[in-house]
Order: structure tokens, then C-alpha cells, then sequence
């Protein structure tokens, strides 16, 4: 996944976009002020310097699907594993709610379940079938929409093909209104993500750990970037 | 410690000890409810969704995979319905198309039970829920616990030729749809295995 | 939730949940018949209107099979039917281009809101007790037939009354037809957030009396006057994504962006400079600029045409706006505004933008009449790069519907009301939340007190509905026939339907069909005047003459039209296309106008305070979604509450920690609500979140936060009837501990290497 900065304007309709779409519980207030509130996705804000030069920053910030992952090693029961396709995957029904990743995680993207999540019914009937309802005890992230990246690979195979690129987004691409984001295969270098992957505005969050996250960032520009400043 | 092995004793000490949480769970929820009375009188109907067990003791239940056989409404029999030369799909729509198949409904059913089989007492049954404007409340047979937190989608084994009697049984001697085969995860693994598909976690855990 | 509810609540769902391994309910409720055979599992997606703002952008709505509790002939059961899972944008749709904003993509949470009004009910304590009791549809229509009878037998009916949101299109139409054929006044159309300053001076300007498109992705130099565009103002979806081309989607080319506001709003965040400016002085700014450019003869004055002609000294070169003495007046540096001035006309196509506080001054009309004028001196007005002006679509449902009479204001209906008793003996509320919505001092509530009958038609019980007589609740916009006409986002003429996207879960019937079925009920003229037996055939009706217009549909019969229409979501002309930019009407504006007036002197109530929408409860009008109070705002990152936002300088000397519980004073009214310290606001100016405080609007809002909107000061923006809502000034005071709940950054600074190079 890309992620343009430059584009990006702080909306969080990803955010909205990922409840709806992954089953997100609503912990209400009380468990909210506690920091137990479930964001997969959450726009972090900076504030850099003093009324009146003040400077504004957002910037999204989903799993970053490392490639190197801090929470994998450290599940004692494999829950938190990495996938074939190169996913951080989350086994719900092996997770026994240790923790230990979201200790080891230096992005702050994991969610546990300290209580079973409650839908006023019927509030319920918006759960999307293709998503399980996560309970007490298990821990939780962003899985790139993996439900939508299945359902992808199963359409491309009934039509006996491969999945094309852009042809599958996960539910924070396909919301952004600014088109800050591309989600596509880092393994296919003609790719749109593997081409603005290698843009010269790409970083990557916290690379200095050692990570190799596979959400790549695009700085913001500045107006002098514009040839005719 | 739940991770080893046991033997018989230590199933029982489990069993004693869940069977008292158990029990205690009970008192606690009932003790409660008693409390909240009003609000139980207002809303006879449960007013919220969770993926909580609603007792302790279906949650014993789950974990010693304790799951009867449902008990359908109707005998409705597998077997005539096949044996007249009806096909799976014929009922079961949409299971070759996405993740699940079709229950028929009480329409679908009588668009041939009006006329045909109507003396007999269990197409009556049916008659008279149609009369009422009820669906039958068929139970349901398979599927997987919600703390499975497991995705199956019928069409691509479908498409890869698994035939239905692989997991649902041999429906041609079934009349109600019995749990003929266990859908353990080995049952899952091992045709997963045999026909060189991913057994990656989150191929069927989302 | 503490454990103890939870434990409750665990132990309810006990009480009647299934007991089976399964977890089945089947066993207990009966089943209906499903109405149609769905094939579980598959989505469908069908389009949609998102209706929550003005913006008017098309959805695809996704509907799967699914149980749903529902009653049915006073039966309670299980019923398979497709049910709306999530909202997307619709591609295809020229306004939104398949995107959608917090906001809109949880509307799907207001069709399934547990406190949604499921039946009709009529009120059985005293007024505004909340004490209801269901009645059936027969029983509420004849009732308010009967209101509407016994007013047409006593010929009273210009005693009649209606409150609605800003509406276009058929439904716009419809009630006003409904109005017309009852010879009862015109709708009043009343929302907190209206674009009726910006419209009035693009009439005065330019001649079409609408809100701007801004083109913003051809745009390279961006001014925008308050005006919120990536939040909240007008048709965000649209601008987002212009913004995005605007930044990064032209190789080479980056356009900038410059926000002026004395607060950092969403828009602000994302410029690349915010500069602060007094409150209401916008206007004087943006005709500095004008004077910088006409001075330094960037742009010949002539350019303007009757844009610049309005505002008085123009053709001298605006005498009173050189830069030194708008430093005086707005507080930004003289150099700075040289520097804008420059840069922003030698980077062409540049565009200007106002709106929010900037046109919700004393001095607002002026002020976005200023900033037509430097549009039009830059060149951009009616061209590609700056706003363009779209034709709109203007549905017509016969004569009636023309002769309806202009419908006035909120203010001069409560003035109606207080007149004498019984001045307005009925009156019927579609939606709108005046009560909640407009200051204290409008006594709204007092004036609705005195109604002797009112009819709600809305969705949910909030501080007006509060009030009915008789609730006759509409369906959700996801289970309605729905039509929109956008005027803005887009430079295509957009005529929008959609049929309902699933079938309705509570016993709830749409408005426009009530309307019709009372009409029949009367009799009479108001039969012959509204012909249609339901709502989707006055749609029919109105959307017929657009097939031979060159748009997205083509087709040979209107049976063909109508299908592809629906199948599409609406229907849009072909071309691209601005209105000419020439026609304006306005006489000229005194200089002087550019002064804004306060309520509430300097030395008692010594802070300017600045209500502003919000990213997720906008209005207030979306504060009952779970979502939307989850949701961290994108700036304060406070969720489940409200903030009076403070500059850290003005806190540390009035004593005031973050979330401190402080007192927001105005000459009419105090509220409370815990201080948020940021950065991004001047010294002198209080901000406070409008869309928190709801006294009672379902669970998840009432009695949450603080509404700002109950103390402003009722003035209105000068020359129009707009109430000016930035024109308040209030005092600010600790009065004890209190609570915020932040969401806060987790990697608590910003990483080195995404910084700003």
C-alpha cells in the first residue's frame, strides 16, 4: 500500500470506511477513555510550532504489514503469523489475548478485545457477513481487507485469470476521497503501488527498526516542487 | 496448562469446576436480571447483539463440542426429492455462484407441493405454515461456531469439482439433512492438502 | 460501558437467547415468508443518494441477505431480506466519482439506529414530555387530516405552517405543490448551515444565485476565506478529490493552497499557509489583495466587470484596502498580503473561496462579495481553474407547484406565531431541528409551544420532534424513493433518483406518499393538484422531459428512460458546461460594510467565539451515530464529547489546564464544556464544536457535550435574512475539573522521516 501525503487531508473516511467494513466494534465512552477505542486505521495529527506559524500534519497509519514483524515472533501461540502472501495474518481463534503484540508493536496498530463487543440491536444488521464478529479476549488489527483480497482471488480464478491490478482495494483505498491511496502487489514491479513505491518522495514509517514495513509513505510536496514557483 | 494433553481425572476436575462457575454464572445472571426487571418487562426480546456465549453453560457446551442434532419442523426427505430426479442446485440456489446456498422458502416449495403429494401429513404441515404466511423455521445443520472465526465459500469447491457428498454426505439416503461428516479442521486440512490448495491460516480464517 | 451493565446486559441476552450450541434463534420467533428469494451470501450493489448534506453525491449501497427482526401484520419475527450492509461512493457519478466522507458512509447507521421511531405515535403526556403511544398509520393520517380538513373548512389554511431542511428537486417541488394545493404559505426552509450568503452574492456578482463549483483541480494558486472545503463546506466529496489533482495529480505541477481563518480547520491543516486573520474581516483582506494587484497592475481593474463594480472605490483602485491599513484591520502583515497578492496572480488559473465564518459575520454578504470580486479580477470566474457555475436542474410538477408562494424565514415565522394566538394553528416538521439549531434567543421553543397541533414526519425523537402531537416517521433515506438536484461539485447538470436500496425494517412509511395519500384524503383541489398515487410516479413524472435532453441515458420509449435512469442513479447532461458569469444584479456595497458587528462589548466579553461544523457530527444533525461519536475528530482528536478550543497563551492567563471544565459565556446564555488547548487559534477567539449538547436525540447523544448554537446572539448577516453565527462575543472562565477524551497520536511525534521535507 501507498500512501500520498501529499494528497491526504485528514478526513478519516477511511476511518468510517474500516468499521463498516471489518466489523469494528463501538466501545463507547467509558472504554474510550481508557485508550480502548478500535481504529485499524487512525489519522495521527501533528502540531509543529506556535500561534500564528503553526504547521499541521496528518498521516494515516493502518498495520504496516511488516516484513519483518516485532509481533510475530513474540505470539506464544502463533495467532499472529505471517501469511504466504506476505500479510501479518490474525489467527482470531488461536489468539488466547496475551498481548505480547501489542507490546511488540511499534506502530500501536493492535486492538484487544477486553470485553465482548455489544451492537443495540439492530445495529447489528450491518455486520458484514464475510467478516467475523470478533469476542472478548482476542486481538485485533488491520488485515489489509483480506476478506476482499479472497473474494478477489476467487473471482479472478472462476474467470481462470489473474487478479488484475487495482482491481482489488481494500475498504480505506476505495473510500479516500482525495485519492491519497493505492493498494496493489509489491512482488509485481509494474504494479501502481510498486511504481509510486519507488517514487523519490517514498519513505517508510520507523524503517530505522528494521521493520520493512509494506505501507510506504509519500512526503508532502511544498510549492517549490512546482516548476513554475 | 490447557495446552497439554489430559487424562479421564483431569476432563472430570474441569468438568466440575466449569459445571459450578457454571452454575454460579446462573445465580449471578439471574440475580441481576431480577434487578433490572423493568427493563426486562419492556423488552421481552434480547435488545442487543454479542458474540457472547448468552449462558456459561452454552458456553460449556461449545467447548466440549457438545452440539445435538437439530430437530427439523418438517421430515422433510432428501431422498424421494432425489430420487425423482431433482438436482442439488435445483433448491440450494446460488451455491456454485458465492459463499452460500439458498434454504428454499415456503414459495419456492410449494410452486410444486400445491398440487402434488398434498394428502400427505407432512406436505400439510407445510400448507399450513404457507397458509399462516410463515417460512418453516428449518434448523440448521452445519456450519462452523462463531468462535471459529472461520469463512467457507461453496462456489470455488464447487468449481474444483468436490462433489457435495464429500462433506454433506450421501443425501440420496437422508431424508432430514443430518451432520453426516464432522468439519473438523483436519477434515478441511486434509483435502485441502491432497488437491495442493493453500492451507494458509487466513485463506479460511477473516 | 462499565462491567456491571455489561454484565447486565449479558445476562438479558441470556435470558431470551437460544440455548443451543448453534446459537440459533430460529426456535423462538416465527418466520416470515421472505418477500423475495435471495441468494445469501452475494452482494448486490444498487445506487442510492446520500442525503446528509447538501452535497448530494451518489452512493452504491451493498445489500446482502440477511435475518432481520421485524413485525409485520403486529407480529414480531424473522424476516429474510436484503439488508444494507456498507455505502460506497458511486463511480459513475459525476459529483463524488465513487468516493464518500465519514459522514456519508455513516448514514447506513441511521437506517439501523436502535432508537429510530418504528410506528406512528401520538403524544400522550404533556407537551414535550416525550411520552408517547403507538397508533397505527390509519389512525396518525386521519388525524392529521382531519387538522388539515377542519383549517380548510374554517378557510384558515394560511394558518398552516411547514418547517423543512433545504430541499431541491422533486421533493422540493412536491411540498410545495402539497402548500400550493392546500393554499397554505410555502415550506420554511431552515438549516444551521445554509449556503444562502455565498448564493446571494454569486446573484449580486455573477447572476446565478447558487454556491460555486470550485475547479480546483486545474487550479495553481488556491485562496480559500474560511471557507472549509475539505471538511464541511458545500460538496467536500468533490473538492477532496479536486484537491488531490490540485496537489499531486498533474506530473510537475502542485498547486497551493492558502487558508485564511483565525482557527486551524481541516482545510487549514492542510494548507501550505494557514494565516489568521480577525474575525469577519476576511472581506477587507481579500480586497487587499485587490488593491495589491490592481496597484502593482497585475490585472486591469476592467477585468472584474460588474463583480468589481459593486464594491465602492474600485475603479480608484480601492483606496481604503492598501495594505498597511489592512494589517490595521485584519492583523495579517502587510508584507504577507503583497506577497499573496503577487504570487497568486502570476500563478494563474487562481481560485478564491469563501464561506463558513467568514460568511456568518455582520459583514459576511460583504465579505463574500470581496472575494468575487478578486475571482473575477484573477480571471477565474466561469473559467477552467476557478469556479464555474452549473447549470441546475429544475424539476416541474404542473402548475401548482409554480404558484406555491415564498415560504419566509425561520425568524419571521416564530414572529408569526407570537403574533396573536392561533396566528399558525398547525404545523408540519419534515426533519429539520430548529429547536437545536438556532440560538436561544429566537425562542423557537417558546413559539412552538403555542402551536395547538404539530406533525412530525422525521425519523427520530429529538428537541423539536419532541414537541408533536403526531409522529408519522418517514422511512430511512436507504428504504426511500429518493431524488436530489446537486448544483455543486460538478459542472454537469445532475438530476438525481434512486428507488429504495432494501425494503423498509420498521412500520414506517415515506413522507412524499403520506403527503399524497392526505391530499386524496381531502379531496377537492389539493386531489386534482397532486394526481400521483405514489411518489415514484411524480418522479416518473418529473424526470420525463429529461430524455431528450443529451445526457448519460439514452433511450427510444419512456418505460426504457425511466429504468436506465434508476439503474444508473440518476441522470446528468452530457457536457460540461458554466453558466455565463455576466448577469450579476447587485447595486454597490459601501466600503464602509466591511466592519464587522459584534454582540456583547470588548471589555465584558473580551473573545470572539467561533462555533464551527465538525467532521463527524457535522451539523449536529449526525451526533446519534455510534460511528460518528467514535470517530476521533481529525484536529482536536476528542471523541464522545465536546471542547472549547483555547489558544495555550489566552488558558495559561485565564488559569485554564487542558480539559479543565470551563464556562463559555455570552449575553445570552452560558454553556460548559472542557478546554481543549491547541495551537491553531488566535489568542482572542474561542472555539466550540457545533453538533454536541443535544438535550435529547437518542442515546448515544442526548445529554453529551455542549451546544454553542443555544448562546449566539440572534443577529443576521447584513443585507440578507442569514443569521450571523461568528458574530457573538463571550466570557471565559474555569469553573472546575472536567473531563476530555482524546484519542490523541500514538507514535506521539512525528516521525523524522514523513516530516515535511
Amino acid at each position: 500500500m501507498v500512501i500520498d501525503l501529499d494528497r491526504c487531508t485528514g478526513c478519516e473516511a477511511c476511518v468510517v470506511a474500516c468499521h463498516a467494513e471489518n466489523n469494528i466494534a463501538t466501545v463507547g465512552e467509558d472504554q474510550a477513555a481508557r485508550a480502548r477505542a478500535m481504529h485499524w486505521i487512525r489519522v495521527e495529527r501533528y502540531y509543529e510550532g506556535e500561534f500564528p506559524n503553526v504547521k499541521t500534519k496528518f498521516m494515516p497509519v493502518p498495520c504496516q504489514q511488516c516484513g519483518a514483524a516485532p509481533c510475530e515472533p513474540v505470539c506464544p501461540t502463533f495467532a499472529s503469523y505471517h501469511t504466504i502472501e506476505g500479510l501479518n495474518g490474525q489467527v482470531y481463534n488461536r489468539c488466547i489475548g496475551t498481548r505480547y503484540c501489542a507490546n511488540a508493536c511499534p506502530y500501536n496498530t493492535r486492538f484487544f478485545n477486553f470485553y465482548n463487543p455489544v451492537w443495540d440491536k439492530p445495529l447489528d444488521l450491518q455486520l458484514n457477513p464475510d467478516v467475523s464478529v470478533r469476542s472478548e479476549g482476542i486481538m485485533e488489527k488491520c488485515t489489509f481487507c483480506v476478506q476482499r483480497i479472497k473474494a478477489g482471488e476467487v473471482q479472478a480464478a472462476a474467470e481462470k485469470r489473474l487478479v488484475k491490478d487495482g482491481e482489488i482495494q481494500p475498504a480505506c483505498v476505495q473510500s479516500c476521497p482525495t485519492q491519497a491511496m493505492v493498494f496493489g502487489d509489491l512482488s509485481d514491479p509494474e504494479s501502481e503501488a510498486s511504481r509510486l513505491a519507488r517514487s523519490n518522495r517514498a519513505t517508510r514509517l520507523l524503517d530505522e527498526l528494521g521493520t520493512f514495513p509494506k505501507v510506504t509513505y509519500l512526503q508532502r510536496g511544498s510549492w517549490h516542487d512546482n516548476e513554475n514557483a | 496448562m490447557l495446552f497439554y494433553r489430559r487424562n479421564f481425572k483431569s476432563w472430570i476436575r474441569i468438568a466440575v469446576v466449569m459445571g459450578i462457575a457454571g452454575l454460579a454464572g446462573l445465580v449471578v445472571e439471574h440475580g441481576l436480571a431480577a434487578q433490572d426487571q423493568s427493563a426486562a418487562t419492556a423488552a421481552p426480546e434480547s435488545q442487543v447483539f454479542t458474540p457472547a456465549h448468552p449462558t456459561v453453560w452454552s458456553a460449556v457446551q461449545e467447548f466440549f463440542n457438545y452440539r445435538p442434532q437439530p430437530v427439523q419442523p418438517i421430515q422433510f426427505t432428501h431422498k424421494v426429492h432425489l430420487a425423482n430426479g431433482l438436482q442439488c442446485v435445483m433448491c440450494h440456489v446460488g451455491v456454485d455462484q458465492g459463499p452460500d446456498a439458498r434454504i428454499p422458502s415456503d414459495n419456492f416449495c410449494m410452486t410444486c407441493h400445491r398440487v402434488i403429494a398434498t394428502d400427505k401429513p407432512e406436505i400439510k404441515k407445510l400448507t399450513a405454515y404457507f397458509n399462516r404466511g410463515e417460512d418453516v423455521p428449518w434448523q440448521r445443520v452445519y456450519g462452523f461456531l462463531p468462535s471459529a472465526h472461520v469463512k467457507f465459500n461453496h462456489a470455488p469447491h464447487i468449481r474444483a469439482g468436490v462433489d457435495c457428498s464429500k462433506c454433506h454426505g450421501d443425501m440420496t439416503k437422508q431424508t432430514v439433512a443430518v451432520r453426516a461428516v464432522d468439519h473438523t479442521m483436519g477434515f478441511c486440512i486434509e483435502c485441502h492438502q491432497q488437491r495442493n490448495v493453500s492451507v494458509d491460516c487466513v485463506t479460511c480464517h477473516y | 460501558m462499565e462491567r456491571r451493565d455489561f454484565l447486565k446486559i449479558s445476562a438479558l441476552s441470556g435470558a431470551a437467547a437460544a440455548l443451543d450450541a448453534c446459537g440459533n434463534p430460529e426456535h423462538q420467533l416465527i418466520r416470515f415468508i421472505p418477500e423475495e428469494d435471495l441468494t445469501p451470501g452475494i452482494a448486490t450493489w444498487k445506487p442510492s443518494v446520500c442525503t446528509l448534506c447538501p452535497a448530494g453525491c451518489g452512493m452504491l449501497v451493498r445489500v446482502m441477505q440477511g435475518d432481520a427482526e421485524v413485525v409485520r401484520k403486529g407480529q414480531l419475527g424473522l424476516l429474510k431480506m436484503g439488508l444494507a450492509k456498507k455505502l460506497e461512493g458511486n463511480p459513475a457519478h459525476p459529483v463524488n466519482e465513487g468516493k464518500l466522507c465519514p459522514r456519508g458512509q455513516a448514514g447506513l447507521q441511521v437506517t439501523y439506529h436502535p432508537d429510530r421511531i418504528r410506528t406512528p405515535l401520538v403524544r400522550s403526556g404533556p407537551r414535550g414530555s416525550g411520552q408517547f403511544k403507538e397508533v397505527t398509520w390509519d389512525e396518525a393520517t386521519k388525524q392529521l387530516a382531519g387538522q388539515l380538513s377542519a383549517l380548510a373548512s374554517g378557510k384558515q389554511q394560511d394558518r398552516l405552517a411547514m418547517v423543512v431542511p433545504p430541499l431541491r428537486g422533486v421533493k422540493k417541488s412536491l411540498l410545495g405543490a402539497f402548500a400550493a394545493a392546500l393554499k397554505a404559505p410555502a415550506p420554511v426552509e431552515f438549516a444551521f448551515l445554509d449556503g444562502g450568503v455565498v448564493a446571494a452574492a454569486d446573484a449580486a456578482s455573477f447572476g446565478p444565485a447558487e454556491p460555486p463549483t470550485a475547479d480546483l483541480g486545474h487550479s495553481n494558486y488556491v485562496l480559500s476565506f474560511g471557507a472549509d472545503f475539505l471538511g464541511t463546506w458545500n460538496s467536500p466529496v468533490a473538492q477532496s478529490l479536486a484537491y488531490g489533482r490540485m496537489r499531486a495529480g498533474r506530473p510537475g505541477k502542485r498547486g497551493k493552497l492558502v487558508h485564511f481563518e483565525p482557527r486551524i480547520s481541516l482545510t487549514a491543516g492542510n494548507a501550505d499557509e494557514w494565516i489568521p486573520c480577525r474575525p469577519g474581516t476576511e472581506g477587507a483582506l481579500a480586497l487587499s489583495l485587490c488593491h495589491v494587484i490592481l496597484r502593482d497592475k497585475l490585472a486591469p481593474a476592467a477585468d472584474a466587470g460588474h463583480a468589481g463594480t459593486l464594491i465602492e472605490g474600485w475603479a480608484q483602485g480601492l483606496p481604503d484596502f492598501d495594505p498597511e491599513k489592512a494589517e490595521q484591520q485584519t492583523g495579517v502583515p502587510a508584507a504577507t498580503i503583497v506577497r499573496i497578492a503577487h504570487e497568486a496572480a502570476t500563478h494563474q488559473p487562481a481560485v478564491a473561496l469563501a464561506g463558513d465564518s467568514a460568511t456568518a459575520h455582520t459583514s459576511g454578504l460583504f465579505n463574500a462579495l470581496a472575494v468575487n470580486a478578486l475571482n473575477a479580477l484573477l480571471g477565474s470566474a466561469g473559467k477552467p481553474g476557478g469556479i464555474l457555475f452549473t447549470p441546475a436542474w429544475t424539476p416541474s410538477l404542473g402548475k401548482t407547484a409554480e404558484k406555491s408562494q415564498a415560504g419566509g424565514t425561520l425568524p419571521a415565522l416564530v414572529k408569526r406565531i407570537q403574533s396573536g394566538p392561533d396566528a399558525v394553528k398547525a404545523l408540519l416538521l419534515f426533519g429539520a431541528n430548529p429547536v437545536f439549531a438556532a440560538p436561544a434567543a429566537m425562542q423557537v421553543r417558546e413559539a412552538l409551544e403555542k402551536v395547538p397541533f404539530i406533525a412530525s414526519f422525521g425519523s427520530f425523537i429529538d428537541e423539536t420532534s419532541i414537541l408533536a402531537d403526531v409522529i408519522l416517521p418517514d422511512h430511512s433515506p436507504l428504504e426511500s424513493w429518493l431524488d436530489d438536484a446537486p448544483v455543486s461539485g460538478t459542472a454537469r447538470t445532475v438530476a438525481k433518483v434512486a428507488a429504495p436500496a432494501m425494503e423498509p425494517v420498521h412500520n414506517t412509511r415515506g413522507t412524499p406518499d403520506v403527503l399524497l395519500d392526505v391530499a386524496h384524503q381531502l379531496g377537492g383541489e389539493a386531489a386534482t393538484a397532486l394526481p400521483w398515487k405514489s411518489y415514484d410516479e411524480a418522479l416518473k413524472a418529473a424526470f420525463a422531459p429529461l430524455q431528450h435532453e443529451k445526457g448519460s441515458v439514452s433511450a427510444t420509449d419512456p418505460d426504457e428512460f425511466w429504468s436506465k435512469v434508476r439503474e444508473q442513479g440518476g441522470w446528468w447532461s452530457a457536457e460540461e458546461k458554466s453558466l455565463p458569469v455576466g448577469g450579476g444584479k447587485g447595486s454597490g456595497v459601501a466600503a464602509t460594510a466591511a466592519a464587522p458587528a459584534f454582540d456583547g462589548g470588548a471589555d465584558a466579553y473580551a473573545f470572539h467565539l467561533l462555533p464551527f461544523a465538525t467532521q463527524m457530527q457535522y451539523d449536529g444533525s449526525l451526533a446519534h451515530l455510534p460511528w460518528m461519536q467514535e470517530a476521533p475528530d481529525p484536529l482536536s482528536t476528542v471523541m464522545w464529547g465536546s471542547w472549547v478550543e483555547l489558544n495555550p497563551a489566552t488558558a495559561k492567563k485565564l488559569g485554564i489546564e487542558q480539559g479543565n471544565l470551563v464556562e463559555v459565556a455570552s449575553q445570552h446564555g452560558s454553556v460548559r464544556a472542557p478546554a481543549l488547548l491547541a495551537p491553531g487559534i488566535a489568542p482572542d477567539v474561542v472555539a466550540m464544536p457545533v453538533g454536541q449538547g443535544h438535550e435529547s436525540f437518542t442515546r448515544y447523544a442526548s445529554e453529551r457535550g455542549a451546544n454553542p448554537i443555544a448562546i449566539l446572539a440572534p443577529m443576521t448577516v447584513t443585507g440578507t435574512d442569514a443569521l450571523a453565527w461568528a458574530a457573538t462575543r463571550v466570557k471565559v472562565a474555569r469553573v472546575g475539573e472536567g473531563k476530555i477524551i482524546l484519542f490523541g497520536a500514538r507514535l506521539h511525534e512525528m516521525p523524522e522521516d514523513v516530516k515535511h521535507r
